[in-house]
């Protein structure tokens, strides 16, 4: 049955889903302006983080008062939590994108430390990982939610092997130290980035059944998900 | 509504979840206050109902809360022991106390949907009927033409547009309910009162009910009474709060039941009370 | 079950022989024997009424019904016993047509003659039925309109209860007090002289405090919200006690009147002073002007009883006519009875709540 304050429901959804769409633009941009060392570009990312703050900010809005006014139960509920809580992950995802313009726009006034293979790929990888979380908040997939889940260990790897790489140089030469770690922080982020994909992931399987798998590594990747 | 911010622009779907703003007062209560014999039962309530939106009163029972509504269309004139104590209730700027008041025709201006629904012994048809005739309606089409328009306007007329002639006794609960406030639109008063719709009626016939009054507001002024707090909630746009006849609170529904100002109201719609 | 050691006197739910189951059951069986009895009682009465009034009634030949007693008007018995040994039994008019055919024979037989014992009982039926009709219309008016003030308009108070108070005292007087009274006021002081007008007052008045109470009570048994429900469309008082009070409690008061009607129709004293005449040889219509009408008396079922029973002398020949007339007047009762179920039955399916 049709209810008249679905339609809240719909607005709260279709924040969420704006929010989502609009923190993989910003990740996007910041990798964008750091392969092609565009300023301009990283200035336009660092400006549109103001937009997911305002979104963040409605949703918790429209959660509380959805929660305060409509008494939601079972799956109107979980939504709301799990919005709410998605909500503050692009937030933060937004925050990293931020912080990757930042250094993006500190290393455009230098020469490139070599040519940004891995952290576009990684970047690449946490972008995927945070479409198809919220393609699984759209469709209530909870096998694609587990896929994502489980990516977040070949960004890990992606991070690590970078970290060696840039620790490499480091020891070759001194003057490199500041590049380095500007990307050292840079992996990081996008490290991040994933992680807040993973949560959303998670979060899309409570929504879809009501099941909490944080901290459950079998469920994660335990044979039955294989 | 003094707390809502200025949202940001939602491009994709207007956020209706923005509370509507108070429109200006149809119903005015001025100091009221109000007796059942030496039983003093409003105390100096003051309170303005806006105009095509929905007012909730709620409150623990005995609050006033059903008394004050009974006011509105002089219900409580029926009690040989009420009387009115000081205070005026204006509608339209007429004070409906006064002595020239034709209370018949206030009543046809501030119709009633009880809690206990009440049809007519009669069939659904005659039902509605019956306040047209009171009105002087006796044109068979004209009579034709309205039952359908209030039947369609309380979304019932889907149901029992194939049994028009049968007794309005044999409808469910919640048919029961929507064919009272079928009969109280049919004339088409300003101002509908409701006391306690739903408190008689299943979960779904209740979403049915609230569904109708939210889609009544749109044409009238719509003040209800329940003991409901989710329902006040999810129906109401203003919510006045009542405790031992007097008016603790009144203002948005989303302030009563987000961020109430006053501790007896914050306690009450987060069941602390008592 | 737990055991409760805490609460010691628990034993188990199995039955157990006491004295308290036994009271009990010989109180039971006590009241059954009550009731029994009275059934007993009635029974009795009711089968010798029926079995001695119905042989007067119903005939063992066609029509099989005694046609005559229903139809014709009471008359003399004369029996004549004629020297040969020969009785003769014949009415008033047969009497008097046999004089004048063979007066030698009445000269030489002995002859009685008892009152009453021949003919019918047809203006009597005829007179129950106009004195039952009008007391019911009269008091029917009168009791509505008292109990639809009473229950709807008046405030409650003293006087109010003072007036409930009376009404229901005045459902204990006697009957031959309201016959009395009935006597004193319509027929002496209004003049109205021993007529139906005088009796169906009586009656109505007698039947009154049951009508306005059994009202009342059919009124207030209309929701609450029935009414509200109209006020509340812009009804006024009268509108809504006509239209949607009134049809919902007409069921319980037609009923509760009716039944009333029939027990007082049985009612003799009310009726001996100021309605009912011994003999009448004309019949209710045979009126000069039609306002005669309302000032002659009639003859009556339930009073030709106690005249047959108590006024004349007693003889095997007038216990026909005394068993015939109980049981037709019993019947005419049940019938009226019959037709106040039958009328709410009818008018309750219309109005259900």
């Amino acid at each position: 049955m049709k209810r008249f304050f679905d339609s809240e429901l719909d607005a709260f959804r279709s924040h969420l889903i704006q929010m989502g769409e609009k923190s993989i633009e910003q990740v996007r941009g910041a990798v964008r302006a750091l392969v092609d060392a565009d300023v301009e570009l990283a200035r336009k990312v660092r400006a549109g983080d103001d937009e997911l703050d305002r979104l963040e900010v409605l949703i918790d809005e429209e959660g509380v008062r959805y929660m305060s006014l409509r008494n939601p139960i079972a799956t109107d509920l979980r939504l709301v939590v799990v919005g709410m809580k998605a909500g503050s992950d692009l937030e933060r995802v937004g925050d990293e994108a931020n912080n990757i313009a930042k250094r993006a726009i500190r290393l455009a006034a230098e020469p490139p430390l070599k040519e940004y293979i891995d952290i576009p790929r990684m970047a690449e990888i946490a972008q995927e990982m945070l479409r198809d979380a919220l393609d699984c908040f759209l469709q209530h997939d909870n096998d694609k939610a587990l896929a994502v889940i489980r990516r977040d260990e070949e960004v890990d790897a992606l991070n690590k092997q970078i970290y060696r790489e840039l620790a490499g140089f480091m020891v070759e030469n001194p003057a490199t130290i500041s590049r380095a770690l500007e990307l050292m922080f840079i992996a990081k982020s996008i490290e991040r980035i994933a992680d807040h994909a993973t949560n959303i992931a998670e979060e899309m399987v409570y929504l879809a059944k009501g099941e909490d798998i944080r901290h459950n590594d079998e469920l994660k990747k335990g044979p039955k998900a294989e | 509504m003094s707390t809502a911010q200025p949202l940001p622009a939602a491009p994709a779907v207007s956020p209706k979840a923005a509370p509507a703003p108070a429109t200006p007062p149809i119903v005015e209560i001025e100091k009221l206050d109000f007796f059942y014999g030496d039983k003093q039962a409003l105390f100096d309530v003051t309170l303005g109902i806006p105009e095509k939106q929905v007012t909730a009163f709620i409150g623990p029972s005995g609050c006033g809360k059903t008394t004050l509504l009974r006011c509105l269309n002089r219900m409580n004139d029926l009690v040989d022991v009420a009387r009115i104590g000081g205070g005026e209730i204006r509608i339209d700027g007429i004070n409906i106390y006064d002595p020239r008041v034709d209370v018949i025709e206030l009543r046809k201006r501030v119709g009633m949907v009880f809690q206990k629904s009440n049809p007519f012994p009669k069939s659904i048809y005659e039902n509605i009927a019956y306040g047209l005739r009171l009105h002087g309606i006796k044109h068979k089409d004209k009579l034709d033409e309205i039952v359908e328009k209030s039947l369609r306007g309380a979304a019932l007329w889907d149901e029992v547009k194939d049994r028009l002639h049968d007794s309005g006794m044999g409808l469910s609960g919640g048919q029961q309910q929507r064919l009272c406030i079928a009969r109280a639109i049919a004339v088409e008063p300003d101002v509908i009162l409701m006391d306690e719709p739903c408190s008689a009626l299943d979960p779904i016939a209740t979403a049915k009910v609230e569904e109708l009054i939210h889609e009544l507001k749109t044409r009238y002024t719509i003040v209800i009474v329940t003991h409901n707090m989710q329902q006040a909630a999810r129906v109401s746009d203003q919510t006045a709060f009542f405790y031992l006849g007097k008016l603790i609170e009144f203002a948005g529904t989303q302030k009563i039941f987000m961020n109430p100002s006053n501790p007896q109201t914050e306690s009450y719609v987060s069941g602390h009370f008592g | 079950m737990t055991p409760r050691p805490d609460f010691p006197s628990r034993r188990s739910i199995l039955r157990q022989p006491s004295w308290a189951a036994r009271w009990e059951a010989s109180l039971f069986l006590l009241l059954r024997v009550a009731t029994y009895g009275v059934l007993l009682a009635a029974a009795v009465v009711f089968l010798d009424i029926g079995w001695k009034g119905g042989r007067v009634v119903f005939r063992a030949e066609a029509p099989f019904i005694n046609v005559p007693f229903l139809t014709e008007a009471p008359e003399s018995l004369h029996v004549l016993k004629l020297p040969d040994g020969a009785t003769l039994k014949m009415g008033d008019r047969e009497y008097r047509a046999f004089n004048e055919a063979h007066p030698e024979q009445v000269k030489a037989a002995r002859s009685e003659t008892y009152v009453y014992s021949a003919g019918g009982i047809f203006p009597n039926i005829v007179g129950t039925v106009l004195l039952v009709l009008g007391a019911m219309v009269i008091a029917l008016v009168l009791g509505v309109c008292s109990a639809i003030y009473l229950s709807e308009y008046a405030k409650e108070g003293p006087l109010v209860r003072l007036v409930r108070l009376s009404i229901a005292n005045l459902a204990g007087v006697p009957s031959i007090v309201f016959g009395l009274f009935g006597f004193g006021l319509f027929v002496v002081a209004l003049g109205w002289n021993v007529s139906l007008l005088a009796g169906w007052f009586t009656l109505a008045f007698m039947v009154l405090p049951i009508i306005i109470t059994a009202s009342e009570e059919a009124l207030r048994a209309v929701p609450k919200g029935l009414r509200e429900g109209a006020l509340a469309l812009g009804a006024t008082k009268f509108q809504t006690i006509r239209t949607n009070v009134l049809p919902y409690a007409l069921p319980g008061i037609l009923t509760s009147s009716v039944l009333a009607i029939a027990r007082v129709a049985g009612e003799t004293a009310p009726i001996m002073f100021t309605a009912a005449y011994v003999v009448r040889d004309q019949m209710p219509w045979q009126v000069e002007k039609w306002t005669d009408f309302f000032f002659q008396g009639v003859m009556a079922l339930p009073y030709h009883i106690y005249v047959v029973a108590s006024k004349i002398p007693q003889n095997d020949y007038t216990r026909d006519v005394q068993y015939g007339t109980a049981f037709v007047f019993l019947f005419t009762v049940a019938a009226i009875a019959l037709s106040a179920i039958l009328l709410r039955a009818r008018l309750r399916k219309q109005y259900r709540w």
